[in-house]
């Protein structure tokens, strides 16, 4: 089922311009712990003594700053090129309505160019036009925050409402948390549920995903469709097991499929403390760091640091990589 | 005919379960309805429904530059003009399919006229059958883009489908988020119903997608799922919803009796009908029987 990438664009995704380690936290299905288990990670590694940097970029539905207890802070517009018309020194040649893939640009009965749906920012209008007569106006689809607390930073991107360019809000918080990269530890991105391209958006550049699910039927098929992505990219992945006792069918989740070959990097329970720490808007690891759910995210952030880099799996994912 | 969509923008709050739910009901009291399920990254109705595929086809949503090689003389124009970053190459352009908008930008800078916009396959529409319920379901291909212009032929498919089998409601299962798969789904609605929990992250994630449906002018209201979970964030939804007038059509217990369903490939209301959430949801299908006169 699976298309086969070619391996520059699998070169492309792994490639970046700096050496810190990233590591994602993805699971296809929504509302399964993704950002529970984001942020307190990144509480964990700074407990740990790193600096972290934790990019939300699940700009429909950013979330990390609400569950760290911290507010959004410095915020900057995202914007795109948004074509401006100069009636004046239109010809009404027509050839940008032609161009608009989006079928966007409407000529009116006055001649004039108007924009009637939406604009990608493409630029193809800007590009046709023989007479000078289209602008670069820029227009806004989002905003980045950049929240510093200690040695964590949060960098989140969030989607205008009623707008539709997610992925370009996806890019705009990573560039922005990248240009840093220098100054962290560690990179942690907390992506959108799905499968698609602003997933892929988000976790590029990701050494390790963690791809996070619950064992309930729904989890264990969209666990499925998120572990066929990260193969297709070849991307080093593990699975983080969350509610594991939810009266279910963990066996199917743990064993079938992609799943049965993908290692299980952590297991958590249905736990008190922890909802209590997402109610509250403070992670576990600070609210109650010797609790057992506090234990988990500790020790899962020991291990990912000291399996980085890891000589040999990264050699192993290398070669899998060329081969593709 | 009338359309009503569930949304939530935060994902895992219970929209498939919902919609499941509500069918069932309301075709129990004789409505006709077909569902569309829309959350084409991660199709899960069929699943909450313990149902099969009766047939599949693969679509073409999706348009995406393609490159002729041999008529291609790298020269790398389309490289810097493309301004979503989706080619790449040092010696010769390759195309990122999965973030390709189908601009058609490389085309136009090509001066080999090497480049060419292309209607691509990039999913798949399932047709399920469960009890007297047609469902029509997209399905994104892994790593393909273009989820908004899949939903959009879900919606058209399951409108004549709709039609075909006399149906009085459209019920659709959205995708999670705000942005262009969840637009998609919403429009052409008659009602939304937004699905939300006490927790503080759901109700930021239920401001947004609200935002987004008045945006749009479509009337909604809104369901809090495990109202149990929280007191206090509970209690900070329903004043939210007041006084942002959203009325609040119903209330559903946290209930253990939903994960053991779903395990079994059946559904609570069914399974356990005395089940605290099944009454509940008894309650309030009655009143989504309501916004269909």
């Amino acid at each position: 089922m699976n298309k086969k990438l070619h391996p520059e664009i699998i070169k492309h995704f792994h490639s970046t311009t700096f050496t810190t380690p990233i590591i994602g936290v993805t699971g296809g299905k929504g509302g399964v712990g993704k950002s529970t288990i984001a942020i307190n990670l990144a509480a964990a590694f700074v407990a740990n003594g790193k600096k972290v940097a934790l990019i939300d970029a699940d700009v429909d539905a950013p979330n990390d700053s609400l569950l760290l207890g911290i507010p959004l802070e410095n915020p900057e517009p995202v914007t795109i090129m948004q074509p401006v018309f100069d009636s004046d020194k239109c010809t009404d040649c027509q050839k940008c309505v032609k161009a608009c893939q989006m079928n966007s640009l409407f000529r009116s009965r006055e001649k004039t160019i108007t924009m009637m749906g939406e604009c990608n920012g493409c630029e193809a209008c800007y590009l046709v036009c023989p007479a000078d007569a289209v602008g670069r106006g820029s227009h806004s689809v989002g905003t980045l925050y950049t929240t510093r607390r200690g040695d964590l930073t949060l960098y989140t991107g969030a989607l205008q409402p009623g707008l539709a360019e997610s992925a370009l809000v996806v890019n705009a918080v990573k560039k922005a948390a990248f240009a840093d990269a220098d100054n962290f530890d560690i990179i942690l991105v907390d992506t959108a549920p799905g499968t698609h391209c602003n997933v892929i958006g988000a976790l590029k550049g990701a050494g390790h995903v963690l791809a996070v699910t619950e064992p309930t039927p729904l989890g264990a098929h969209d666990l499925e469709l998120i572990l066929s992505l990260l193969d297709m990219f070849a991307v080093q992945t593990s699975v983080v097991l969350n509610r594991s006792d939810l009266p279910g069918q963990q066996e199917k989740t743990e064993k079938t499929g992609r799943a049965g070959s993908v290692p299980v990097a952590a297991e958590i329970k249905l736990d008190k403390d922890l909802l209590a720490g997402y109610l509250q808007g403070t992670p576990v690891v600070e609210l109650f760091p010797n609790s057992s759910a506090a234990k988990i995210f500790l020790d899962l952030a020991d291990r990912l640091a000291a399996a980085w880099p890891d000589q040999k799996t990264q050699a192993k994912t290398k070669a899998r990589q060329e081969q593709l | 005919m009338k359309e009503i969509v569930i949304l939530s923008g935060k994902g895992g709050v219970g929209k498939s379960s919902l919609t499941a739910a509500l069918a069932h009901l309301l075709t129990e009291k004789g409505t006709r309805l077909t569902l569309a399920d829309t959350d084409v990254d991660a199709p899960n109705l069929h699943i909450v429904l313990g149902a099969e595929f009766d047939r599949s086809r693969a679509v073409a949503a999706s348009d995406k530059a393609i490159i002729d090689y041999e008529k291609c003389s790298r020269c790398m124009r389309c490289v810097k003009a493309c301004a979503f970053d989706s080619i790449i190459g040092d010696n010769e352009p390759i195309i990122i399919s999965y973030s390709c908008e189908g601009c058609g930008v490389c085309a136009l800078v090509c001066p080999e006229e090497a480049v060419s916009v292309q209607p691509m396959e990039n999913g798949k529409i399932n047709f399920v059958t469960s009890g007297a319920v047609r469902v029509v379901a997209g399905e994104l291909g892994i790593g393909e883009s273009s989820s908004g212009r899949l939903v959009d032929i879900v919606k058209r498919e399951a409108r004549q489908e709709a039609s075909l089998n006399g149906s009085d409601l459209l019920l659709t299962d959205g995708p999670p988020g705000i942005g262009c798969p969840v637009i998609a789904a919403l429009k052409g609605s008659d009602y939304a119903i937004l699905v939300s929990e006490p927790t503080p992250s759901a109700l930021s994630d239920l401001q947004r997608i609200t935002e987004v449906v008045r945006g749009f002018n479509i009337p909604a209201g809104a369901v809090l799922n495990r109202n149990d979970m929280d007191e206090k964030s509970a209690r900070i939804t329903r004043d939210w919803l007041i006084r942002n007038e959203v009325p609040l059509l119903g209330e559903i217990p946290y209930d253990p009796c939903l994960p053991q369903a779903l395990a079994r490939g059946a559904l609570a209301v069914n399974m356990y009908p005395d089940a605290p959430s099944s009454l509940a949801l008894r309650n309030l299908h009655k009143v989504v029987e309501g916004l269909l006169d």
